[in-house]
């Protein structure tokens, strides 16, 4: 007995050995982004302890001190702020907004354009589409400022001449939602179009056919091929999109901001900005930004798992 | 053998914890000179100025030379853009890095980091070396201790002296005034029925362009833009350093009577009288400075000389070019408290703070080269230049600046005021003298102009001086959240309509207080009280 597993153990350190001999490389080759990773990801993350300590500029994080109330000082201090708990309503609701208007539109822009015959159209259509993906929002903030002003934006010239009424649609914290929101569609509509193209492409064309032989309509070819087709994708893009729903970027609401809408502008990265770096207030952003991260996972994890319960793969 | 070696290592710790004290002591120092050389970084703004180079020209030479020559000191200047300085700071005093010498104008930031050990408290070495620092206390009198901390002698910085304290014009269109018959506006009434009289006849003064006619112009930084305006609201007894101090505001926006201020302003909005959109443009906007230059707008405040500046892209030099050589604007005094006077606030005495970081190992050195930069003959020399290149005389004895376009004697920034940290504004010796030759400086304006507005900016100006009495806790983290507050206040309420100005008012104003500013007011009101009485 005991013969046969020392035999046995050493069949087996003799076949790990070849095992590693023969894969080194490719585990070598892991290694490179698992650095990256642990120097860039893992490392850095270490400094969410300043979340729970009094930030000091020449002290490491761990030699901090530990802030009040057993470190929750600054978790305290945000969650008792107006401000901190508008943003977080302010954030909530552009991001719902984004998702409900942004989401299905380059699953909409991505079906139109695959119905098309003309090639050449399609393509300059998707060219011009995916453009205003590379412009900063510092740039369209400009671009909205002189088309959407009320006075002197060109929009409103043209409305004026033609008899009608100007639209405050930077002024009033009603309007300036919805040309927030569109103007975030706008610009990503066509860059989040590239990934349903190519998703499109991997639909069996028998399918159309076959469907096409039993008469299927278009719409009809749509809903019950080219949808299904897409399903996996949007699902995991919607995942995604979920993990972000209390994220927020930081330039296009800065941008886009001005001083009569702070009261639906302020989003949790312009209050970690005004609270956190022009106040110094280092600590508190971090508590703000830790809060982010783990309200992010609980949606991206909790979305996963209702897609997998539906039956989808999700995204592990 | 461990006991030896914890020996031997506590050992080596307190000498190297030592030896930036023992050499700051000043046995190297013989007769006003140090026997071996020393080396001090000494920091400056860079603009990015076309045609120089801000580290290495005539003037930093100058200071090379003599720095070395008189006390044996070397000079090695380090570059910080201007623009993103306040951030700046920061990193360098995280990565130790910073200029022996430093300078800000972000204070709040110095007392954070002073807080954090990173910044050097020179009270004890100014005490140690006063003598040698005669120049610099004469030249800065009350602004070295500007920051002391009164109740615990501490000085994070000393802080450098502003010369010209005129801050901000009130400016309106002499053309339109002519082709109106009507008489420069000599009080706030005057100027309200000018704006009215310039919107209904816009047809007569812009034709064509009518309906691009603004009578008051402004951005979104309202506290600046109408600030002679809202200031003449404060009763004449709260315009005094006590309530500076207490009502404490760059933008004076928490003084007794801004609001009734601000009720004017509202008013105006809703009768057509300022741009429509100025919520819209930022402090700086290029848009709304277009609008000015292109001849639509009628009145503005802006800086003292904001409207002369640039030379040929200055609003003055545009304006003629597009509306003709009488369209100009010129500077009025109108707006009256409630005493008749016209008091506007002028610059305080203060200028850029200037601080030693802690890893400064040469503190005697860095305050002798401070002390060298405030003597007269040498501040002069690095101000206006050398005669013929970067100045002349014209016949009646004034300095006339002559600037070069490039090359070594170009100054990197207006009478090098980035070189000069603790100079800012021209000063000849002679306050006359100064004004003649500041008159002198704007290409494409006539000096009556300058003269004119140099005047109205200090008519019945009140300089705030100093009320020290440590920092503020409650202000701590808040004063900029604040400040960005008290402009959506401003800009909300003027936005508002006639009807509902008072209940946007009223609900800003809480919202503002409630987040802080009734926590500074308190703590402000307490310690003038507990420090002066009622």
């Amino acid at each position: 007995m005991l013969a046969e597993t020392r035999m046995q153990k050493a069949a087996k350190r003799y076949k790990t050995r070849m095992y590693l001999k023969r894969y080194w490389m490719l585990y070598a080759m892991l290694l490179i982004p698992l650095v990256y990773f642990i120097i860039f990801k893992y490392v850095p993350m270490t400094y969410i302890q300043v979340a729970f300590k009094k930030f000091s500029i020449t002290k490491s994080a761990w030699e901090m001190e530990w802030a009040k109330n057993s470190g929750l000082e600054y978790f305290i201090k945000a969650f008792s702020n107006r401000d901190f708990l508008y943003a977080v309503r302010n954030t909530l609701m552009l991001n719902a907004l984004g998702l409900v208007f942004g989401f299905p539109a380059p699953i909409l822009l991505a079906i139109v354009l695959n119905e098309l015959p003309y090639r050449r159209f399609k393509r300059i259509t998707q060219t011009v589409a995916y453009m205003p993906h590379f412009l900063s929002w510092i740039i369209i903030s400009g671009l909205a400022l002189q088309l959407l002003a009320t006075r002197f934006g060109l929009v409103n010239i043209v409305l004026r001449n033609m008899g009608l009424e100007p639209i405050q649609f930077l002024d009033k914290p009603a309007n300036w939602v919805w040309t927030y929101v569109f103007l975030g569609v706008w610009q990503s509509v066509g860059w989040n179009t590239i990934i349903y193209l190519a998703a499109l492409t991997g639909i069996n064309p028998e399918l159309y056919e076959a469907a096409a032989v039993d008469g299927a309509s278009r719409l009809r070819k749509i809903w019950h091929i080219t949808l299904p087709g897409l399903r996996s994708t949007i699902v995991i893009l919607l995942i995604l999109s979920l993990g972000q729903i209390i994220g927020s970027e930081f330039d296009r609401p800065y941008a886009l901001t001005n001083t009569l809408v702070t009261s639906v502008s302020n989003v949790l990265s312009i209050f970690v900005y005004n609270y956190g770096i022009k106040g110094t207030q280092q600590s508190l952003a971090t508590a703000v930004g830790f809060f982010q991260s783990v309200i992010g996972v609980i949606f991206l994890v909790n979305a996963n798992l209702i897609a997998r319960r539906f039956d989808e793969r999700g995204l592990w | 053998m461990k006991k030896l070696l914890a020996l031997l290592l506590s050992t080596l710790l307190v000498v190297s914890v030592m030896a930036p004290i023992a050499m700051a002591a000043d046995d190297g120092f013989v007769d006003g000179k140090f026997t071996d050389t020393r080396t001090i970084t000494v920091e400056i703004f860079d603009r990015n100025t076309e045609g120089s180079v801000v580290d290495d020209n005539v003037f930093t030479d100058y200071i090379k030379e003599n720095m070395l020559n008189e006390y044996n000191v070397e000079v090695v200047f380090q570059t910080t853009p201007r623009w993103t300085e306040g951030d700046d700071i920061a990193n360098y005093l995280a990565a130790g890095t910073a200029s022996d010498i430093s300078y800000t104008y972000n204070d709040g930031a110095i007392h954070t980091y002073f807080q954090q050990d990173a910044v050097l408290d020179l009270q004890p070495l100014l005490d140690e070396y006063k003598d040698y620092l005669t120049d610099l206390y004469d030249f800065l009198g009350s602004n070295m201790t500007w920051k002391t901390d009164p109740y615990t002698g501490q000085t994070e910085c000393i802080v450098a002296r502003r010369m010209n304290v005129a801050r901000i014009n009130t400016f309106v269109r002499k053309d339109w005034l002519d082709k109106l018959g009507l008489a420069v506006p000599t009080t706030t009434q005057e100027f309200e029925d000018m704006l009215y009289a310039f919107r209904d006849n816009a047809e007569l003064l812009l034709g064509d362009e009518a309906d691009k006619m603004i009578p008051y112009s402004m951005t979104d930084d309202v506290g600046w833009r109408a600030n002679n305006i809202l200031y003449s609201f404060v009763p004449d007894e709260y315009t005094t350093d006590k309530y500076n101090f207490i009502y404490n505001d760059d933008r004076q926006f928490l003084l007794p009577g801004v609001k009734e201020g601000v009720r004017m302003l509202n008013k105006w909005y809703n009768d057509g009288l300022i741009l429509q959109d100025f919520s819209l443009y930022a402090a700086g906007d290029a848009t709304e400075y277009n609008l000015l230059k292109a001849g639509y707008v009628g009145a503005v405040e802006v800086n003292w000389d904001d409207v002369y500046r640039n030379a040929e892209e200055s609003v003055h030099y545009m304006l003629q070019q597009s509306q003709g050589e009488d369209a100009v604007f010129i500077a009025v005094d109108p707006f009256k408290n409630d005493a008749g006077i016209t008091k506007k606030v002028n610059y305080s005495s203060n200028d850029r703070w200037i601080f030693f970081p802690s890893t400064n190992t040469e503190p005697l050195a860095s305050l002798l080269y401070l002390n060298w930069m405030a003597k007269f003959e040498n501040r002069f020399f690095l101000q206006t230049g050398v005669e013929g290149i970067n100045h002349e005389y014209t016949e009646d004895g004034t300095l006339k600046a002559i600037p070069p376009e490039a090359g070594r004697y170009k100054m990197s920034s207006s009478n090098n005021i980035d070189t000069t940290m603790i100079i800012n504004g021209l000063d000849l010796g002679d306050v006359d003298k100064t004004a003649a030759s500041m008159a002198l400086g704007y290409a494409y304006v006539a000096p009556e102009f300058i003269k004119t507005a140099f005047a109205a900016a200090l008519n019945n100006g009140v300089s705030y001086g100093n009320i020290n009495l440590g920092a503020i806790a409650a202000e701590e983290g808040i004063k900029t959240v604040l400040a960005d507050k008290r402009d959506v206040v401003l800009n909300v309420s003027i936005n508002a309509s006639v009807e509902d100005f008072d209940a946007v008012w009223d609900s800003g104003m809480a919202d503002y207080m409630a987040s802080g500013g009734q926590a500074i007011l308190d703590e402000r009101m307490a310690k003038y009280e507990a420090a002066f009485g009622e």
